[in-house]
This record gives C-alpha cells, sequence and structure tokens, in this order.
C-alpha cells in the first residue's frame, strides 16, 4: 500500500520533472514505476521508439552490471552524435529523460537527487 | 582486415593500460559484427559474447536516435563504459571511484592513437608484400588434385611484383606461364591456414579475376566455403 511519504516523494519529483521539461534542450522522459508510467515527450509520434530504447537501456545495464559484476545499476547514460538519454534509478521509479547532446546530464542528476 | 597485429598491440595496451590504472578491472573491445580483438585475461569470453548480444539488441533499437557513441553505467560497486572507437566498442569496467577524465584519455586518446599507429603499420608491410584476398570457388570431382588454381593475370602481377631477385629478373609478359610461383599461402579470417601447389585457372569460363578455386577437401581442412574470401599470399 501506498503511504503519504512516497505519495508527497512522488508529487515532488513530477513537480520537478515539469520545470527539467522545459529546459532547453530537453526532448522529454518516460518516468516508470511498478504498476504506471508517465510519458511526457515533445514528439509524441516517437512514444513507441522511446519506450522501447528506455528499456532497452535497462536491460543493457542490468545485463552489464550483472556479468562484469558492479552491483545494481543507478544511472545509465547513452550518447549518440545529437541526443543524449539519462537513464535513473530514483526510489521505486526509474525515469529516462531524453536530451540534446549539448545538455549536461550530471547537472540534471544533482537536480533529481 | 587481418587482425593479428591490431590483437597484439591492443593486448598489449590493455595489459599496459590496467597496470597504470589499477582502478580499470575488465577491459575488452569488440567490433561491430562482435568479433572479439583484445581482451584482458580476467574476462572469459562467453561474458564478452553475451554483453555484444545485448548491446546489438539496444543499437537496434537505438536507430531513433542514431549511432552510439557512448554508453555509461554507474552501478553500486563500480563504473562500466563502452565506447565507440574507429568502429569497434571498447568497453572498461573500473572501480566507482575512477577518474572519468583518465578513462576520457584512454576511450579518446590512447586507444585510437594505438589503432591508427597499427594501420598505418599493417598497410606499410601489405604494400611490400602482395598478399592478395580472394574468393573461393570450390573444385570437387575425382580430379580435383591437390592444386589451388588462380588466374593468370593474378600469378603474372605476383611474379612482377615480387623481388627480382628471389624470382627471376625479367618481368614476365601476359603470354608467357607465370610458373616462377609454385605455391601459395591461403590464410581464412578465422586463422586457419596451408600451403599448397598452385596452377593457373585453366577453365575459361572460370578465369575470372580475385577467384581461387580450392579442392573440395583443402576447402574443409581450412573451414572455408563457395563465396568465402582468403588472404592468399605467393611463396617461392
Amino acid at each position: 500500500m501506498t503511504n503519504k511519504n512516497e505519495l508527497d516523494n512522488d508529487e515532488a519529483l513530477q513537480e520537478r520533472l515539469k520545470e527539467i521539461k522545459n529546459q532547453k534542450g530537453i526532448i522529454g522522459y518516460i518516468l516508470r514505476s511498478s504498476n504506471s508510467a508517465a510519458v511526457d515527450l515533445k514528439d509524441p509520434q516517437k512514444i513507441i521508439d522511446y519506450a522501447v530504447l528506455s528499456s532497452a537501456v535497462l536491460d543493457l545495464s542490468n545485463n552489464m552490471t550483472e556479468k562484469l559484476q558492479v552491483g545494481e545499476v543507478e544511472k545509465a547514460v547513452v550518447e549518440s552524435d545529437e541526443t543524449k538519454l539519462l537513464s535513473i534509478k530514483l526510489g521505486n521509479n526509474h525515469l529516462s529523460i531524453f536530451m540534446e547532446q549539448s545538455v549536461d546530464h550530471n547537472k540534471l542528476c544533482k537536480e533529481l537527487k | 582486415m587481418n587482425r593479428e597485429p591490431y590483437a597484439i598491440s591492443l593486448n598489449s595496451a590493455l595489459t599496459e593500460i590496467k597496470k597504470t590504472y589499477p582502478g580499470i578491472h575488465h577491459s575488452f573491445l569488440f567490433t561491430n559484427t562482435g568479433l572479439i580483438v583484445a581482451k584482458d585475461l580476467e574476462t572469459n569470453e562467453e561474458v564478452i559474447q553475451n554483453i555484444f548480444e545485448s548491446f546489438d539488441d539496444l543499437k537496434e533499437k537505438t536507430k531513433t536516435i542514431g549511432n552510439i557513441n557512448n554508453f555509461s553505467v554507474t552501478g553500486k560497486n563500480g563504473k562500466l563504459f563502452l565506447s565507440n572507437v574507429d568502429d569497434m566498442y571498447l568497453v572498461l569496467a573500473t572501480s566507482k571511484s575512477v577518474d572519468e577524465s583518465q578513462i576520457n584519455s584512454i576511450t579518446k586518446i590512447i586507444i585510437p592513437t594505438i589503432l591508427k599507429t597499427v594501420e598505418t603499420l599493417v598497410s606499410t608491410h601489405l604494400q611490400s608484400k602482395p598478399e592478395k584476398k580472394l574468393i573461393v570457388d570450390t573444385i570437387s570431382g575425382f580430379f580435383a588434385g591437390d592444386s589451388v588454381q588462380i588466374d593468370k593475370e593474378t600469378l603474372i602481377d605476383w611474379t612482377n611484383t615480387l623481388d627480382s631477385d628471389e624470382i627471376k629478373k625479367t618481368k614476365v609478359t601476359k603470354e608467357e606461364t607465370s610458373d616462377s610461383i609454385d605455391q601459395v599461402k591461403i590464410e581464412t579470417f578465422a586463422g586457419n591456414s596451408v600451403l599448397c601447389k598452385v596452377k593457373e585457372i585453366t577453365d575459361p569460363k572460370l578465369k575470372v579475376k580475385n577467384l581461387i578455386r580450392i579442392p573440395e577437401k583443402i576447402c574443409k581442412s581450412l573451414v572455408v566455403k563457395k563465396g568465402d574470401q582468403v588472404l592468399v599470399k605467393p611463396m617461392l
């Protein structure tokens, strides 16, 4: 059963995500919990592509950390020429933020923790 | 591409890097087709293969954002870095406290410099040796024999290219038979090799450039089939 603290934390996280979403270079985010998901992307047509990518990043991170024995995943970052994906565990939630290459993902991590 | 010089140089480089940066626990390099180019002694090939398969799956799904240049993971007890280096992928598993600027030096300066140096050395070396990549065609049947067959033009090129002291002082013309080269060494990209007699292709329909006709039993020992590429080196 969800307690009040968790609800407060979730609400605070949603607030922070709204702020982050408006920052320059942020493409959008996918927030998954055990029983729901919140998606906010600038290009809604790409929801499926980004959801598949977010899930594949999580799978690869878990597989690599297990095989190379570096412990449970805290965060993962994927970088292509123009785009970056920050995948981070926040309590019971798993957050994927998509952004342009120029965005400082370490700064975002600090804002979220 | 003959990956042996790469493997030797990169294995040494990874060993030295590990000695210099004790925070690195695992290091290996694979191509975008999953071929392991170099690895440290601590990481077994099954682990690398498994990681490559997951990574390949991710690559398929990242088409929406383009090619992956870097992938990094922070775990509770350490960090992982997967970096694209000249169409290959370098993976480093490190302690959590590792200095990321050192990792950047390795992935962006040290390994690319080694690759460039080896590439230059290999291409210079190849220019002086007339090795050729040829496509396999099989010879079957009772009269297959033990000799491989190569087109006359390639045999003449080799005869002309090889050191005149070693072969002949006068250049061979296309009309002459290039009987200076008796044997060739055939190497597969998996590392199998065999030395065998060579003749020119007699069947006019098969006188195709860059083709090597190999008797079936030699194909079996080399583990190659029709259409595969092999590296062929003329021998005196």
